[in-house]
C-alpha cells in the first residue's frame, strides 16, 4: 500500500472500541492523534504507525492476554496510559508486547501489568521515558516490567520502574541502558547471554540484585547509583562469567554485598576493571570466589564496608591487580602511613583479618558481626602471629587520601532538622532527669536519708 | 508501698549516682566516645555524599557493646553491697520504710541515672551528627537509643543481684566485671569455638547466641536499623525466614526478661538477707 502519510486526529473523545477501528481506517505511516478517553483493549498494530495519547488515554485491557500487541516494524506508540494484562507467567502476558523491528515505545504509563514492555525479535527498537508499575503479587508471581529478548541495538532509556521482577536484556547485544530507575524488584537489571553493553547513570534501588551480569563480554558500568539492594542473595553488581567489563564511577552503597564476582573474567586474555567506584556500607564491599584472577582495582574507594573484601569459601585474591601505574585504592581501613608525601601510603594494604578469614569458611560467624569478641580475636591474632592468617590480597600502593568522584543521579540529603531536633531532645531530657535528681520534693534540698523519709512521712 | 516514699528514695539514689566518680567516669567516657565515632563516620559522608548513618550505626552498637554493659553492671553491683559495707542501708532499714520500698527506689533511682546518661551520649552526638548531614533516619535513631536503654537495664538487674547476692563491696564489683568479661567477651568467644568444633546448626548457632543479652540488643538493633538481619550472614537470613517480623517480639520478650528476671531474684534475695 502506497498511501500518502497524514496526520489524523480522531474526534470521538468517548470512542469505546474506536480505537482498534482508527488503527483499522489510517493508512501506512500515518499519525494517528489519540484523545484522552478510556478505550477498551486489547489493541493489535499490524501496520506501521504513530499511535499519540494527548491527555493521557487510556487503553484498559480485559485482564486476558496482553493489552497492546505490535505485530508490524516501524510502530510509535507514544503517550498512553497501558493497563490491566492477564496474569499467566506462562503466556507471559503484556502490556505492551512488540514482536517487529524498530518498535518506539515512549512516555507511556504501565499499570496493573503482569510483563510491562516485552520486545520478543524486535531489533532497533527505542523503550524511553516509560513508568511501569507491576501488580501488587508476591515475587514469585510477578512477570518482568521490561524484557527485551532477541532484540538487538535497543536504546533502554529514562524508563522508571516499580514493583515487577526484572528488567531483563537476553540476547539483545549492542543495547544501551542509561538514565534508568528501576527499584523493589528482583533484578533491577539483568543481562543474560547478551554483549556489548553501556549502563551509565541508572539509578537501582530496593532490588534483590541491582545490575545482574551473567555470560557475555564487553559491558561498561558507568556512573550508576545502587544502593540498598539486599535478601538472601543480594548483590548490588552481580558478575558471572563475565569478560572484558569496565566499572567506572558507580556508587555501590549500603548492599548486602556491593559487587559479588563467580569466574569473571572467564576468557583467557580478558580482563575485568575496576576503576574509581566507591563501596561504602556495603556488609561485604566485595566478594570474589576464590582463585579468581585478572581483575584489576585503582582508584576506588573502600569504605566501612562491614568486610571490605572476602574470598567466598576460602582462599587468596593475590592474582589480581590491586594498582596499576603505581595507584592503588582508598581504604577506610589503612592504618600505614605516608612518610614521603607522595600520598601514596608506604606500606601495602594487605587483608588478613583472621575473623574476615574464618568467615569466608564458616559464613555462619558472620553472626558475630559487630561483637567485641570479634575486635579482641583480631588483635589476638596480630599479637600472636602464629595465628594470623595469610593475606588475601595486598594493595601495593594504597591512596591515603579518597580520589573524587563523578556526581551520580539519586542520592538525598539527609533529614537534618528532624534528626537536630531529637538529638537536642534527648539532651534536654538528661539534663531534665540531673535537674530532678539535684532538687527534693517541693524545691527542698535534703543533706542525709533520714531527714528526707521523715519529711515525706509526715506530709 | 508508698509512691512518695519511693520517689523521695529514687532521687537520694540519684544524686548518689551524680556524686559517683566511676559513674560519671563512665558516662563521660560514653559521651566522648560516641562524639568521636559521630566524627569519624562524617569523614565518610563526606565522600559518600550520602547518609552513612548505617556505619555510624553499627559504630555505636560496637561502642554501646562494651561501655554500657560495663557502666550499668558496675553501678549496679555498688548498689546494695557498697551501701551495707558503709552501714547507710542498715540505717535507712530502720526507718518505717518496707524493704520493698527501699529496693524499688534503688532501682528507679539508678535506672533514671542511667537514662540520663544514654541520652546524654545520644544526643551529643546526635547533634554532631544532625549539623552535618551525616544521620539517617531520626526513628531509627531514637530507636537505637531506647534499645541501648533496656540493654543498660537489664544490666542494671543483673548488677543488682550480684550485689545482693555479695556480702561485700569489693566481691559484688569483681562480680559485675567478670560478668561485663564473660557477656562482652568469653560467650561470644567460646560460642564461637563450639560452633567450629561442634558443627552447630545455623539454628542452634541462633538461639544459643541469644542467651546473651547484648547479642540480643545488637540483633535488634541491626533489624531495626536495616529492616533485615543480612549483615549477621546465615544465621540472621535463617532467623528472618524462620521467624520473619515476630523477630522483633522474641527479641522484645528476651530482653524483658533479662531486666525483669534478674530484679525479681535480687529483690527475692534482699527480701531473705538477714544481715542488712
Amino acid at each position: 500500500m502506497q498511501g500518502i502519510a497524514q496526520t489524523t486526529q480522531a474526534s470521538t473523545p468517548y470512542g469505546h472500541a474506536t480505537l482498534q477501528a482508527l488503527i483499522d481506517a489510517a493508512k501506512p505511516g500515518d499519525t494517528v492523534l489519540v484523545p484522552a478517553g478510556v478505550y477498551v483493549g486489547p489493541i493489535q498494530i499490524d501496520k506501521p504507525l504513530t499511535l499519540e495519547g494527548r491527555l493521557w488515554p487510556v487503553i484498559q485491557g480485559d485482564g486476558q492476554g496482553n493489552v497492546v500487541a505490535i505485530t508490524a516494524p516501524n510502530v510509535t506508540l507514544r503517550g498512553f496510559v497501558v493497563r490491566g494484562s492477564g496474569t499467566s507467567l506462562d503466556r507471559e502476558d503484556s502490556a505492551i508486547r512488540a514482536s517487529a523491528p524498530n518498535s518506539v515505545l515512549e512516555n507511556n504509563r504501565i499499570e496493573d501489568a503482569l510483563f510491562g514492555i516485552y520486545l520478543e525479535r524486535a531489533a532497533d527498537s527505542i523503550v524511553r521515558g516509560n513508568t511501569i508499575y507491576g501488580m501488587e503479587l508476591p515475587l514469585s508471581r510477578r512477570g518482568d516490567g521490561l524484557k527485551i529478548f532477541y532484540s538487538p541495538r535497543t536504546l533502554v532509556e529514562g524508563n522508571v520502574m516499580r514493583n515487577t521482577r526484572d528488567a531483563i536484556l537476553w540476547y539483545s547485544p549492542d543495547s544501551p541502558v542509561r538514565g534508568n530507575d528501576f527499584a523493589d524488584g528482583r533484578y533491577g537489571l539483568h543481562l543474560m547471554q547478551s554483549d556489548r553493553h553501556v549502563i551509565e547513570e541508572n539509578i537501582l534501588r530496593n532490588n534483590s540484585v541491582g545490575v545482574y551480569v551473567m555470560y557475555g563480554s564487553g559491558f561498561e558500568l558507568r556512573r550508576n547509583l545502587i544502593i540498598n539492594n539486599r535478601g538472601p542473595s543480594g548483590y548490588g553488581v552481580g558478575l558471572k562469567e563475565a569478560n572484558d567489563v569496565l566499572l567506572e564511577g558507580n556508587r555501590i552503597l549500603s548492599n548486602r554485598v556491593g559487587v559479588y564476582s563467580d569466574g569473571s573474567p572467564l576468557r583467557p586474555g580478558s580482563t575485568v576493571t575496576y576503576r574509581n567506584n566507591l563501596f561504602a556500607y556495603n556488609e561485604i564491599g566485595l566478594e570474589m570466589l576464590p582463585n579468581t584472577e585478572r581483575n584489576r582495582f585503582h582508584d576506588n574507594i573502600f569504605l566501612d564496608n562491614g568486610q571490605q573484601v572476602t574470598v567466598a569459601g576460602g582462599g587468596d585474591l593475590l592474582r589480581n591487580e590491586w594498582a596499576m601505574d603505581g595507584r592503588g585504592n582508598y581504604w577506610s581501613d589503612y592504618a600505614g602511613f605516608d612518610a614521603d608525601g607522595d600520598a601514596i601510603g608506604d606500606l601495602p594494604y594487605a587483608a588478613k583479618s583472621l575473623y574476615d578469614t574464618l568467615t569466608g569458611v564458616y559464613p555462619e560467624l558472620r553472626l558475630f558481626q559487630l561483637s567485641p569478641a570479634v575486635d579482641a580475636l583480631d588483635l589476638a591474632a596480630k599479637a600472636f602471629p602464629l595465628f594470623a592468617p595469610q593475606p588475601r590480597l595486598s594493595d601495593p600502593a594504597p591512596l591515603m587520601q579518597p580520589p573524587a568522584l563523578p556526581p551520580t543521579p539519586g542520592l538525598e540529603p539527609a533529614p537534618t532538622t528532624a534528626n537536630l531536633i531529637v538529638a537536642l531532645v534527648m539532651v534536654a531530657a538528661a539534663l531534665f532527669i540531673v535537674w530532678a535528681g539535684r532538687r527534693g520534693p517541693g524545691g527542698r534540698r535534703y543533706v542525709n536519708v533520714g531527714k528526707t523519709h521523715r519529711a515525706t512521712a509526715r506530709s | 508501698m508508698n509512691i512518695t516514699v519511693i520517689w523521695t528514695l529514687a532521687q537520694k539514689e540519684l544524686r548518689d549516682a551524680l556524686r559517683n566518680r566511676w559513674f560519671l567516669l563512665y558516662t563521660a567516657a560514653f559521651v566522648g566516645l560516641s562524639l568521636a565515632l559521630s566524627y569519624m563516620s562524617l569523614a565518610g559522608a563526606g565522600i559518600a555524599g550520602f547518609a552513612g548513618f548505617g556505619r555510624t550505626a553499627a559504630g555505636l552498637i560496637n561502642l554501646v557493646l562494651l561501655i554500657i554493659p560495663l557502666m550499668a553492671l558496675t553501678v549496679g553491683a555498688q548498689s546494695l553491697a557498697h551501701e551495707q559495707e558503709q552501714g547507710t542501708l542498715a540505717y535507712l532499714l530502720a526507718q518505717p520504710v518496707t524493704r520493698a520500698e527501699v529496693f524499688a527506689g534503688k532501682y528507679l533511682g539508678l535506672a533514671m541515672s542511667l537514662l540520663a546518661s544514654v541520652g546524654l551520649g545520644f544526643g551529643i552526638a546526635g547533634v554532631v551528627l544532625a549539623i552535618s548531614d551525616g544521620a539517617g533516619s531520626p526513628a531509627a535513631y531514637v530507636g537505637l537509643m531506647g534499645r541501648t536503654y533496656l540493654l543498660s537495664l537489664a544490666m542494671l538487674s543483673v548488677g543488682v543481684l550480684v550485689s545482693a547476692m555479695s556480702k561485700r563491696g569489693g566481691v559484688a564489683i569483681g562480680g559485675g566485671l567478670f560478668l561485663w568479661l564473660t557477656f562482652v567477651f568469653l560467650g561470644d568467644l567460646g560460642l564461637m569455638g563450639t560452633a567450629l568444633t561442634m558443627r552447630l546448626s545455623v539454628g542452634q548457632l541462633l538461639w544459643l547466641s541469644l542467651l546473651n543479652p547484648l547479642q540480643v540488643f545488637k540483633m535488634a538493633a541491626i533489624l531495626d536499623i536495616n529492616a533485615t538481619l543480612d549483615l549477621l550472614g546465615p544465621a540472621g537470613i535463617y532467623a528472618m525466614q524462620e521467624y520473619g517480623q515476630r523477630l522483633r517480639i522474641i527479641f522484645l520478650a528476651l530482653m524483658a526478661a533479662w531486666i525483669v528476671l534478674p530484679a525479681l531474684a535480687a529483690y527475692a534475695r534482699f527480701q531473705m538477707r538477714g544481715d542488712f
